[in-house]
């Protein structure tokens, strides 16, 4: 077993750097202005693919979030999500009118949210959007299917996102 | 499993909370002017409501609390410089 030294040396590397690129996304978002997000998405996405390369391939929803986290793990990314079916909603899966399969998922512990935090910068800005391309492009790897990831709600300890995977 | 509270008397009626809460587990009594809780099963344990209400009359219990990472001191006052 990998020495839990060693561990967590690696993910104070991973979150320095986290905090670094807060302070750099948020530093070109004024310059950049909505670009900004696109690129920072665009680049997340084609990261997201990488790193999803010989992940196992499947049409099913869950089991490709599943794969998503394993994916994320094996990269030491502590990014914990859990899908979220509300009381009144019959099933977690639903299709929209557009004939796509959309899923609502919570994201808990957030490195990036935590490092927007210290430095007191907002959410939603251009690295939220890296880590949703980031999960966008495993999930379009891993389901071979277009996806993306609507932020419904950016919290303080948790945020709301809805999948939309196409038909 | 997670308990939310919201103290009556603490509530002064401003409906923040319903109007952040995402998922719709909060509701407002008109009759008592005071916010209440819907669907307790709802909360995604945001903490948005807490976090906005102004008289702190929001409470969550048993919930998961982020993790805040390997916070490291002397990383974020080297940082400070450049932000
Ligand atoms: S935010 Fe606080 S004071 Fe305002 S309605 Fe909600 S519980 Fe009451
Ligand atoms: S913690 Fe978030 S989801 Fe839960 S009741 Fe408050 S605003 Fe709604």
């Amino acid at each position: 077993m990998e020495d839990i030294h060693e561990i967590r040396k690696r993910r104070r590397t991973l979150q320095e750097t986290m905090n670094f690129m807060a302070a750099l996304s948020a530093g070109i978002e004024p310059i950049l202005g909505r670009g900004a997000n696109s690129m920072t998405m665009s680049a997340g996405r084609n990261l997201g693919r990488k790193f999803s390369e010989n992940a196992t391939k499947t049409d099913d929803l869950l089991a490709a979030v599943d794969e998503v986290r394993r994916v994320l793990e094996e990269n030491h990314c502590l990014w914990f999500f859990e899908p979220f079916k509300p009381k009144n909603q019959p099933e977690m899966i639903m299709v929209n009118d557009k004939g796509e399969r959309e899923m609502q998922i919570v994201f808990k512990d957030c490195m990036i949210r935590q490092s927007l935090f210290r430095f007191g910068h907002p959410q939603q800005g251009s690295l939220c959007n890296m880590m949703y391309g980031f999960f966008a492009g495993a999930l379009e790897n891993i389901m071979g299917k277009k996806a993306k990831l609507d932020i419904k709600h950016a919290g303080e300890n948790a945020c709301l996102k809805v999948l939309t995977v196409a038909s | 499993m997670l308990e939310m509270e919201i103290r009556d008397k603490a509530c002064r009626g401003c409906r923040f909370c319903v109007d952040i809460c995402p998922t719709d587990a909060l509701a407002f009594d008109d009759e008592t002017q005071k916010a209440v809780i819907k669907e307790v099963e709802d909360c995604i344990e945001c903490l948005s409501c807490g976090f906005i209400c102004p008289s702190g009359a929001i409470a969550h219990k048993n919930h998961h609390v982020v993790k805040n990472f390997y916070r490291n001191l002397y990383f974020s006052r080297r940082m400070e410089k450049f932000l």
